[in-house]
């Protein structure tokens, strides 16, 4: 019976689903790794996700443009961000109040607009979502091309993304900021780093890659959107940055683990396998406490990590 | 007492202050969106309080809320961010009517079992947080947060699969549990039950708790652990403890909700009944009567929101606005220093002269 099921057509569809599935986690934690060595928690992703998912799939839908609904959920992203921004940096709010509270908005603001804009209707409208770009030659190779060079463009370009946030914030100056206002945000002052400016754009960015993670899911994941498109993947994405001890590359790798989870269960879903499916739903969500469980001893959190910074308590 | 008293005043229409500005922004976008506003909120009013049967509901949906708001509000105060009801309440749940359904006890027995099994469920779903947060430094917002996901899946499990009613026609709920385990309803016609005595019983047990040596230690771990360390309390326990305290609430919320209201176990039974709790315990200020008002108006809203929702065009989600819109507000208004930016424009003004 199991050598019927773990074929190696089995193994293959399920890395190349992994690749895939792991995509709308690696994009928002490499955008939370910015946010959160700059010392800000923001929780509201998930709803960041969600925000870029309706901006995502309505500019599709109305322009018939893929890229200019990528573009949208950026924008929207980013914007979202400005709120956490505002709560926690220039109002010094308490940040895990911050991000509920952003993350109930957010999801309101979300659903309404997708439910005013679309109305109710008896079949969910659709776009055509992103195509599969097989890379020429690559793509032929036995295996290994259906494993990572079959996918949609937004997959190659999350992967790409994980050498460019390594490069931005490992070897440039901009990055060196980044760090500098999460670890010594007094030390950052008096060298003429503005602590907040570089908060804000921090959270920015984390805002910008999350609504583009969520885009991804409603046009180049699925072709729809849902209220519950996101599934929990901002709260795992801000887990992964924490276990992967805010490095890219580590990122990566926690967010390969997910997509393996998560690929796990469609896999043996599909393939019509009576383990209940409710169990295996669990495993990302009970892998992201056990791997929080490892490696939270060890990581070295950033020294102001959700600490508002303030010129008047020194 | 006299200063008291006015304090509590004061907090009181700075939060009807809050709310109408809320109410005000709710309505600039629901005119955005095409709709009217003045609509919107008088069928929302209408749907909370029009008639006698509606404001029952209302106290209906009162009784979870404001009793996991209660257990939400003692992590909070401890500054642990227990942001799990949901889970709790489902796993408080299922224990409880796992009692009632296959323990075959008489309810003399059975009843108090099944609340105290709730209590147990709800406390180790939030202690188990609590515990990684002291032996492992796992942050407890997330970890109580996945724990919602799994208990979900948990109770889908459970009513797809080993407990779903035998002689039911394969829906994914368990039986009924029997009469005689139910809370009584206060009269035939609405679902109104005697939950809303336990919901102000606990209320009332809150006010004095946090007057207690225990009361007193949770208020201090949220003051700073070396506070606490120092008066010789150990923190670790004490974290453990308090967010066993928040899920055991919880999970007394979910007992109400399943032993008032829907007889017997079925999938989505918290409907989001975590992230309001949240809500209505910032906005009661983590003050035992504070959450019992605010679960009032919040429960009114929800109530009134879903009418709403049936009679326009408007989506429920406007309420889910509000509530987000209140606490940003909250934060602000804490967050603001107002005295400082009177005394700015003063200055300013006096420069200009």
């Amino acid at each position: 019976m199991l050598s019927n099921i773990f074929t190696v057509s089995f193994f293959v569809s399920l890395l190349a689903s992994t690749i895939r599935l792991a995509t709308p986690i690696l994009l928002p934690a490499l955008g939370q790794t910015f946010t959160q060595r700059a010392g800000i928690l923001n929780l509201s992703v998930e709803a960041t996700m969600t925000i870029g998912a309706v901006a995502g799939f309505a500019a599709t839908f109305f322009s018939g443009s893929l890229w200019l609904g990528i573009l949208s959920g950026m924008v929207f992203g980013m914007l979202y961000g400005l709120f956490m921004a505002i709560l926690s940096v220039t109002l010094r709010a308490n940040q895990v109040i911050a991000g509920i509270t952003l993350n109930i908005l957010g999801a309101g603001l979300a659903v309404f607009f997708y439910r005013v804009i679309f109305g109710i209707q008896s079949l969910p409208p659709q776009v055509e979502p992103f195509k599969m770009l097989k890379i020429p030659f690559l793509s032929d190779i036995p295996f290994i091309g259906v494993i990572f060079f079959q996918h949609n463009i937004i997959v190659y370009l999350a992967f790409i993304m994980v050498i460019v946030t390594w490069f931005i914030l490992e070897k440039t100056t901009f990055g060196l900021k980044i760090k500098a206002v999460g670890e010594n945000p007094k030390a950052a002052d008096s060298k003429g780093i503005s602590v907040n400016k570089y908060r804000y754009i921090a959270i920015l960015i984390g805002g910008i890659y999350a609504g583009a993670a969520g885009a991804f899911m409603s046009i180049g994941y699925l072709n729809i959107f849902t209220e519950s498109i996101i599934g929990g993947r901002g709260f795992i994405a801000v887990s992964v940055v924490i276990f992967a001890r805010f490095l890219p590359i580590r990122a990566m790798w926690g967010a390969l683990l997910f997509g393996v989870a998560s690929a796990l269960q469609l896999r043996l879903q599909a393939l019509g396998i009576d383990v209940a499916n409710q169990l295996m739903l669990m495993l990302p969500y009970a892998l992201t406490i056990i791997a929080l469980v490892l490696a939270s001893k060890k990581a070295e959190f950033p020294s102001a990590y959700t600490i508002p910074y303030s010129r008047k308590e020194r | 007492m006299k200063n008291k008293l006015i304090k509590n005043l004061n907090q009181l229409l700075l939060a009807i202050g809050i709310i109408i500005l809320s109410l005000l922004v709710g309505a600039i976008i629901i005119s955005f969106s095409g709709n009217s506003p003045l609509e919107a909120y008088s069928t929302m009013f209408n749907g909370a309080f029009g008639s006698k049967q509606r404001f029952m509901e209302v106290l209906v949906r009162m009784i979870p809320l404001v009793i996991m708001a209660l257990g939400t509000s003692v992590a909070f105060k401890a500054k642990l961010w227990n942001i799990g009801g949901d889970g709790q309440f489902i796993v408080g749940s299922i224990l409880a009517v796992s009692v009632s359904l296959y323990s075959g006890l008489p309810p003399v027995i059975g009843v108090p079992l099944s609340i105290i099994a709730a209590m147990i469920g709800g406390a180790l779903w939030s202690g188990l947080a609590g515990l990684l947060r002291v032996k492992f430094n796992a942050p407890e917002v997330i970890t109580t947060l996945m724990l919602n996901y799994i208990a979900v899946y948990l109770l889908s499990f459970l009513v797809y699969g080993p407990m779903m009613d035998p002689l039911g026609s394969k829906m994914p709920q368990t039986a009924n549990i029997s009469t005689a385990y139910r809370l009584p309803l206060f009269e035939s016609g609405n679902r109104l039950h005697m939950g809303i005595f336990i919901a102000l019983f606990i209320v009332v047990i809150m006010v004095f708790f946090w007057k207690t040596t225990v009361g007193y230690k949770i208020d201090l771990l949220g003051q700073g652990e070396k506070v606490t360390t120092y008066s010789g309390v150990s923190v670790k326990k004490m974290i453990v403890f308090t967010m066993a305290i928040s899920g055991l609430l919880a999970g007394i919320a979910g007992w109400t909700e399943v032993f008032g209201v829907q007889y017997r176990l079925l999938e989505g039974i918290t409907s989001g009944y975590g992230s309001i709790a949240v809500v209505i315990a910032l906005m009661g200020g983590l003050n035992p009567i504070g959450i019992l008002i605010s679960g009032f108006f919040f429960s009114a809203l929800l109530v009134g929101g879903s009418t709403m929702q049936r009679m326009t065009e408007i989506p429920y989600s406007i309420v889910e606005i509000v509530q987000g819109l209140i606490i940003i507000f909250i934060i602000a208004r804490t967050a603001i220093n107002f005295k400082e930016i009177k005394n700015r424009i003063t200055r300013r003004l006096s420069n200009v002269k």
